[in-house]
């Protein structure tokens, strides 16, 4: 971008003039926080708060670095390699690094689509994401502005991508060195993070017509078995909307919607859905190769993200032709966004290119639905699919010699051999409940050495249930509104709503998706507010209970509890973090602008939220979740998420830990471990369940609410864990702390353990860490007390 | 009694040897030059004798009855056991010193040398473990392995590179009978 006197001109859209005084002026635009536009320093003593608590934990992959030519160096048993660094502070670079790249993607999609919906929608296009006077809580918390127009987000990505640069340089060799303060550096691109989806997301709400903080957004299909394959098949894989878009809009132009199948693959699903109701979602990343495979698309359209490096290769097979609309992601395709589109059409159809880039929106969209329409009947005529027939089928699951090769290669470590066996009997339901397991990665198609195309076996095998996968969603309502805050905040905050769980993230489960489905049904039964976004919200989706209804079907989209909603695609994930900064500023009346620090330390001390990211796989996802711990929010990930080889775990036994300060008077209380991590894995959805309770205390809570808190961690664990929790009295502070319908019991439990009761009054006389003080302002930063500010 | 003995003395008794097939299980990973060393079951039994304060990691793989008799001797041995994941659904009502630990935030504690264990009683010298879900485990003392001074030693079906001592991959036939040899040299309770 070239910076003009007074205004900015962004390159190509240089009769496009905004002010640079514009965001600033006025008194909305006066920062109230000390630390508007932070520099990768300025949070830094919060950022060390965090890390003094919740010490950073590493689980390397390697032990080796080959980041510069001095190396490789070993760096086993944390020894120091030639430039210096050691294994801490190596993983934490690689942390960082990893944040940084998850930041980078998210934002840079937003510059693409701020660019796109400037020129399309001009600057000055007013911003609008439903009932809120606060729009935009993470811009304002970070940038210290309130933006009204989508003009207003320049600066901020202008920012974001300044400090993720001056962010990268730091992971040079011979730049940062010491572990704690790479965290810090990886605790602000998580912010970045935060903020880039931020903008992408309010962005396309507002000039796209996506659903504006709907509650009551419509209910729609998914899955694999809802496309008719006889129709013209066009599928869109990534999750940038701009392309689709054309295209739907092509197709509704024409009146297309009953001639041609649209439908969409990852999050691109997600925004086309709120684009267009007509559209249709295949399902997350990990069925993206199975769709391929299996013939149906006809088109197929990628733009950015999770979209799987071989998608051309696998395409070409079944001469599927691709259309990259994204300069991310080219192949190494020719750039026909300069020819005619009639052109274009008659080289892919005759299969003399397999694929175009093409990065003409308007092309894409007039050259999508034509080449649906010829490729359509052509393809179903040949009969094109990866998948062997029947008789292939049974010869290839006997050439299986049980090495169990492809089950070590398998992410999932699958029995694919058992599945195989039970299949030359004619037993098929081996490999239908390897198909739900079974992210779709192909690892296993390279491993095999009798060469058995082992994923169209298991898709070929599973075509019953292939067929059956029709499930259904709630289209992404975007962000949560001001009024529903303000009625449910005070419940948050006193803890008589027992929690937010955010179920976000990819697909990578270490079981299938019907866990998901089960943890989220048992929370939502305990009355927890689900918050859901990208795969996890389709996968969710996907399952039924007796009575053929999912659980979008039985549960409303409102912020209240025992709610479901999801919010969106992947970037709508920052409406997850931005609903914490409402909560402060609605209902506790806390200033955002350029206050992080004060708004953070009020999330982390009050606000029952945490995100559960059960299938992780990508570096977006942590810094999602590296994003959220700065902002005070605890992440648990599912077992994979130890290969990302960071997290900060708090340990209880160190008291010191614990201290945190009443903001009346600046006194130290040591309180209950609340929450006890910020990043976290656990094995198994067993496991998780109570963890995730008991990631919804906080030193705020009062007696009522703790209560419920107490009653769903007690019972999560002995439903699960076959066990009362161990820890379960370090969070009552009185005899009002503990579950009415089991005081008695509880109250002999704590005698036992030398707490002095007067069963007479039915009281605690001596024995909790600290007492409830209904008044207590727990804070860990030092100048929000009033005694130490005056 | 060791494998060669056994040979030794009778050709006819199966030899469990459990340091074959000493590769990664998950075929890349490999974390660098520090593998660990393939290890006979007797030898692990003994160093989990001589320790003075063992611990016995076992997770959501231990649900197979024949498994869990195992982790349920080990533990009637005076072993103690971390149960992680959700292991002590197993072990509940076995009447073992077992633990709920999470197994992350155990491999964190575990580095820190004022940890007091899990039952207040102070740290670890050796750490015996399986039953855990193959990529966790191996992540998780990934750890230990380059934090702390503590010895790991896998027991587990799979060869971990991570831990200082590993069997290698095993089919079931030669696991158990291998924990059954790591379980006779301990001293009966
Ligand atoms: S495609 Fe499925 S079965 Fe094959 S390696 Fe990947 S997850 Fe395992
Ligand atoms: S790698 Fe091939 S032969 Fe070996 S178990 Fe798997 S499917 Fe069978």
């Amino acid at each position: 971008m070239i910076t003009k006197k007074g205004s900015f001109v962004i390159e190509g859209l240089e009769n496009v003039q905004i002010n640079i005084g514009k965001v600033g002026a006025g008194e909305e635009q006066i920062a109230e926080g000390p630390t508007p536009r932070p520099e990768i320093i300025s949070l830094r003593s919060w950022d060390h708060r965090i890390l003094d608590r919740y010490n950073a934990v590493y689980t390397p992959t390697g032990d080796t670095c080959d980041m510069c030519t001095y190396g490789k160096c070993d760096l086993t048993g944390n020894k120091e390699g030639a430039c210096g660094i050691d294994l801490e502070g190596q993983s934490s670079r690689e942390a960082l690094t990893t944040t940084i790249q998850g930041a980078a993607c998210h934002s840079a999609h937003g510059r693409h689509l701020l660019n796109y919906l400037i020129k399309k929608y001009g600057a000055d296009f007013k911003i609008d994401v439903g009932p809120s006077n606060l729009q935009a809580p993470i811009t304002e918390t970070v940038m210290g502005i309130t933006p009204k127009t989508i003009g207003d987000f320049i600066p901020v990505l202008d920012y974001v991508e300044e400090q993720l640069t001056q962010l990268m340089a730091t992971t040079n060799t011979g730049q940062e060195g010491a572990s704690r303060d790479f965290e810090s550096k990886s605790l602000h691109a998580g912010m970045l993070d935060l903020l880039g989806m931020e903008v992408s997301d309010i962005i396309q709400i507002s000039c796209l017509g996506f659903p504006k903080s709907d509650e009551n957004a419509p209910v729609i299909e998914i899955g694999m078995g809802i496309l008719d394959p006889k129709k013209p098949v066009v599928v869109c894989v990534g999750h940038n909307i701009a392309a689709p878009a054309y295209i739907l809009d092509n197709m509704d132009a024409n009146n297309l919607f009953d001639k041609i199948e649209i439908a969409g693959l990852c999050c691109t699903a997600h925004d086309m859905t709120r684009y267009k109701r007509t559209a249709k979602i295949v399902g997350p990343m990990t069925k993206e190769l199975k769709y391929i495979r299996s013939g149906i698309p006809d088109v197929l359209v990628t733009d950015e993200q999770c979209v799987r490096a071989d998608i051309l290769k696998e395409a070409q097979k079944l001469h599927i032709p691709v259309i990259a609309t994204s300069e991310k992601i080219t192949y190494g395709l020719p750039d026909r966004s300069k020819d005619n589109v009639d052109d274009i059409i008659e080289d892919l159809v005759s299969g003399k290119q397999a694929g175009v880039l093409l990065l003409d929106f308007e092309k894409i969209g007039e050259l999508v639905p034509k080449l649906a329409m010829k490729m359509g009947p052509i393809r179903k005529a040949k009969g094109y699919t990866a998948l062997p027939t029947e008789e292939e089928m049974k010869k290839l699951v006997s050439k299986c010699t049980q090495c169990l090769q492809c089950t070590k290669d398998c992410p999932e470590s699958l029995p694919i051999s058992d599945a195989m066996v039970a299949a030359t009997t004619g037993d098929l339901t081996k490999f239908e409940e390897l198909h739900d397991k079974c992210i779709g990665c192909g690892r296993c198609d390279y491993s095999c050495p009798v060469k058995i195309p082992i994923l169209n076996v298991i898709e070929k095998a599973s075509q019953r249930v292939i067929w059956e996968e029709k499930g259904k969603i709630r289209i992404g309502r975007g962000q949560i509104g001001d009024p529903e805050i303000r009625e449910e905040g005070r419940n948050l905050v006193l803890g008589t709503t027992p929690g937010v769980i955010a179920f976000v993230g990819c697909s990578n489960y270490p079981n299938g998706t019907k866990d998901v489905y089960d943890m989220v049904e048992e929370m939502i039964q305990r009355s927890y507010i689900i918050i859901t976004s990208g795969c996890a919200t389709m996968d969710i989706g996907m399952h039924k209970d007796k009575d053929g209804k999912t659980l979008y079907e039985r549960y409303p989209g409102r912020f209240v509890k025992g709610n479901l909603l999801n919010t969106g695609s992947c970037v709508s994930n920052a409406h997850i973090a931005a609903t914490t900064i409402k909560v402060a500023s609605i209902f506790a009346g806390r200033k955002t602008k350029g206050n992080w620090e004060e708004i953070a330390d009020y999330v982390m001390n009050r606000v029952g939220a945490v995100g559960l990211s059960w299938g992780a796989y990508s570096q977006k996802a942590f810094a999602i979740g590296t994003g959220c711990n700065r902002l005070g929010i605890p992440v648990v990930v599912g077992p994979h998420g130890t290969k990302y080889r960071r997290a900060y775990i708090g340990k209880p036994y160190k008291k010191e830990t614990w201290n945190v300060l009443d903001g009346r008077d600046g006194s130290v209380v040591n309180v209950e471990p609340a929450p006890e991590h910020m990043m976290i894995t656990a094995e198994t959805k067993a496991e998780v369940l109570p963890l995730l309770a008991k990631l919804c205390f906080r030193p705020s809570d009062n007696s009522l609410g703790r209560a419920i808190k107490l009653t769903h961690y007690i019972e999560l664990s002995e439903k699960y864990l076959k066990k009362m929790p161990d820890d379960w009295h370090i969070y009552v502070r009185n005899e009002a702390d503990l579950p009415v319908a089991k005081k008695e019991q509880l109250m002999k439990l704590l005698e036992e353990r030398g707490w002095k009761i007067d069963w007479e009054k039915k009281k605690i006389m001596e024995g909790p860490l600290r007492k409830v003080d209904v008044s207590f302002q727990p804070t860990n930063v030092p100048r929000l007390c009033k005694e130490v500010k005056k | 009694m060791s494998a060669k003995t056994e040979k030794g003395v009778n050709p006819e008794v199966k030899v469990i040897d459990t340091t074959r097939q000493a590769v990664p299980f998950d075929t890349a990973n490999i974390p660098g030059p520090k593998m660990a060393r393939a290890v006979m079951p007797a030898v692990s039994g003994k160093m989990l004798a001589k320790a003075k304060r063992p611990l016995l990691i076992v997770g959501s793989e231990i649900s197979d009855p024949e498994v869990l008799a195992r982790v349920v001797s080990l533990g009637k041995a005076g072993i103690q056991i971390a149960s992680v994941g959700d292991s002590y659904a197993y072990l509940a009502d076995k009447g073992l010193d077992a633990h709920y630990a999470n197994m992350h935030a155990l491999a964190s504690y575990l580095c820190d040398p004022q940890w007091p264990g899990l039952d207040g009683k102070g740290g670890y010298d050796l750490v015996v473990f399986f039953g855990i879900t193959y990529y966790y485990a191996s992540q998780a003392i990934s750890a230990l392995k380059n934090f702390s001074h503590i010895k790991v030693i896998s027991i587990d079906k799979y060869y971990h590179p991570n831990a200082d001592m590993s069997f290698g991959n095993l089919k079931k036939d030669i696991f158990l009978p291998a924990l059954d040899e790591v379980i006779a040299q301990l001293p009966k309770k």
